[in-house]
């Protein structure tokens, strides 16, 4: 067996045994799914509670028709009795639609009829409530007007100057893409947090503990050294990627999507892909965080220094959230940007260039071994080696 | 055997070591005596190739150890002056995988590891993690780890310090025994009494520089003085400027 080898098997025998460093690779993985879950799923519940809407109503049977119309749009009443105002300020009710005895009178002579909508503007649940409610009033009464222009001879259509037809570019599966932004992110996260135990404990760890010294005294290059340590941190954090991944896929597909009116559907082979394209982040996560660790005196140490790190690969994917780019070939070679690109591409069924898939793992995989290089080297550093 | 020629160290601008030349011959247990600060671990740290000596050579064994430093160590034990232990893995797993370093089989280090536990008196702790060992148990571990490849010579970085009595014998035998094996052993302590006791040559630091090197007998002779630690006192002060 290499050196290599040999430092590895110890180092996950080690990092295994670390209840610490075990807990915080499998945390995340396991509770970010549930948290995308747990996003979605309510924004599922928001929507079902739109469809099926209880409106209450006084007087109701001033306008039957308006009530018949609304019905059908799928509105269900209720009968608000009291003072309105009072009802829904006391919060028993969301809104209160006021209807005055005169409304079919004041119809009936092609006079204006007024509705009141007593609502709570402070309220957030009740403003896709309210809005809808005053959209579908609108509604009717665009309908009743259309009405009195045909039986006056006139064309409808001189009352509406312009109108806005809706039409979607992104498919279906964009959107879903867009809507699931967070699961790449996740995914990256992952990299940088479960492998961080050990690639500190190896590092920092090794110096805190002072057994730095009596390591470096065996016949090995110190490469073989870095090498161990940083394939054995790296298993953990391709772990907790590839759990936080699989996890995602399997909760999504749990998920009622359909629902939102989205259709979100990853393939085995995608999952595959996604897993291979990020990949590279782990090695590139942990030979960042050994790079800290060594530099570091103590485990507690070096966790203050790698907060910062956490940060670095949230950033492409938190910008292109906001701010949507054109993807471009020679972004996939720009480390972390590339791999959000590659992941957010598969997931929404866009075409990746294969170049893209080379590009980005070999630009991740030459800077992991300038920061691994440097490591081996600061082995070498009598500063770092007795302190 | 261990040769040390004129080798010296600065840190900057200090001066650790200063032109210090020894020689540790095999079956021969050779004592680097010195007060705190004197450049023992130094010196000991550019014997075992973790640090480059600004001029001078260290050979062990004729290997010069800049120049074939993985070699040169893989004929070395060393046990620093730290006891470092890894807290979860156990003692006989440390004794494993410094074996395994050195590039030892699997069923090889066994064996040795089961030795070793029995030569030290390990049984009990062989395969508790190492957290929350006790000084003593800590030495012992790192001594088995630094004899695990049987190794022709052995530096002790002060291997008895803040060690009980019955620890200190056991420290002390094994001692004995690797003379008697023909090893090369090099220990380095800031007790007299403990040197005297153990060593068939004994070198003299103080200040970075060698002061003194001889049998216990000829570094009384050389000081004018009938007892060991007078002497010792004596030769060291000569050197500090008051």
């Amino acid at each position: 067996m290499r050196p290599f080898t040999i430092v590895l098997v110890k180092e996950c025998l080690d990092g295994v045994r670390d209840r610490r460093a075990v807990l915080s690779a499998l945390i995340f993985p396991v509770l970010a799914p549930f948290l995308v879950y747990f996003l979605i799923h309510t924004m599922i519940e928001l929507r079902s509670q739109d469809k099926d809407m209880l409106v209450a109503v006084q007087g109701a049977d001033n306008a039957p028709h308006l009530m018949a119309w609304m019905a059908e749009k799928g509105v269900e009443f209720s009968v608000a009795t009291g003072d309105p105002k009072t009802l829904v300020s006391n919060q028993s009710e969301e809104l209160v639609l006021v209807i005055p005895d005169n409304f079919a009178g004041r119809i009936a002579e092609a006079k204006t009829s007024y509705v009141e909508l007593v609502s709570d503007s402070s309220r957030n649940d009740s403003r896709i409530t309210v809005a809808r409610v005053r959209n579908l009033v609108r509604g009717y009464n665009s309908e009743l007007a259309s009405l009195r222009l045909i039986v006056r001879g006139v064309s409808p259509e001189v009352m509406s100057v312009i109108s806005i037809v809706d039409s979607e570019v992104a498919s279906q599966q964009e959107i879903a893409t867009s809507v699931l932004s967070f699961i790449p992110i996740y995914i990256v996260l992952a990299a940088f947090i479960s492998g961080m135990g050990i690639a500190v404990d190896s590092t920092a760890g090794e110096r805190e503990r002072k057994t730095f010294e009596a390591l470096l005294i065996n016949p090995v290059s110190r490469l073989q050294i870095v090498l161990g340590k940083w394939v054995a941190a790296t298993l953990f954090a391709v772990l907790g990627m590839s759990l936080t991944l699989v996890l995602s896929m399997l909760v999504m597909s749990y998920v009622q999507l359909e629902e939102l009116g989205l259709r979100f559907h990853v393939s085995a082979l995608q999952v595959i892909a996604m897993l291979l394209a990020t990949l590279p982040l782990a090695f590139l996560a942990t030979s960042m965080q050994m790079l800290v660790g060594i530099f570091a005196k103590s485990f507690k140490d070096a966790q203050s220094y790698i907060g910062f790190l956490v940060l670095l690969p949230m950033l492409p994917g938190l910008y292109t959230m906001f701010n949507p780019i054109k993807t471009e070939t020679w972004m996939y070679a720009v480390p972390m940007l590339g791999q959000h690109l590659l992941l957010t591409d598969v997931m929404g069924g866009v075409a990746v260039p294969v170049i893209g898939y080379f590009l980005s793992p070999l630009a991740v995989l030459l800077l992991c071994f300038v920061f691994s290089a440097i490591t081996a080297r600061l082995f070498k550093r009598e500063s770092i080696i007795f302190s | 055997m261990i040769e040390v020629k004129q080798v010296s160290k600065q840190f900057g601008g200090v001066s650790a070591v200063k032109n210090v030349s020894f020689l540790a011959p095999a079956g021969q247990v050779t004592g680097l005596l010195g007060p705190n600060g004197a450049g023992k671990s130094t010196t000991l740290r550019m014997l075992y190739g973790l640090l480059a000596p600004d001029t001078g050579q260290v050979f062990i064994d004729e290997i010069n150890v800049a120049e074939n430093t993985r070699l040169a160590q893989s004929r070395l034990g060393v046990m620093t002056d730290n006891h470092g232990l890894y807290a979860r893995l156990t003692a006989r797993e440390h004794i494993h995988y410094f074996g395994r370093l050195h590039g030892m089989e699997n069923e090889q280090v066994e064996a040795r590891a089961s030795e070793l536990i029995t030569l030290l008196g390990m049984g009990p702790i062989a395969d508790r993690r190492t957290h929350g060992f006790s000084q003593g148990e800590r030495t012992k571990v790192c001594m088995a780890q630094c004899l695990v490849h049987s190794p022709g010579n052995v530096v002790l970085d002060e291997p008895t310090n803040g060690l009980d009595v019955m620890t200190t014998r056991i420290v002390r035998e094994v001692v004995q025994e690797l003379r008697v094996m023909g090893i090369t052993v090099l220990f380095s302590s800031h007790l007299m009494h403990e040197v005297a006791r153990l060593c068939d040559n004994i070198v003299i630091v103080s200040m970075g520089e060698v002061v003194a090197e001889g049998t216990a007998e000829m570094i009384k002779l050389l000081a004018q003085e009938d007892d060991l630690e007078d002497a010792f006192v004596k030769l060291v002060e000569q050197v500090i400027p008051l």
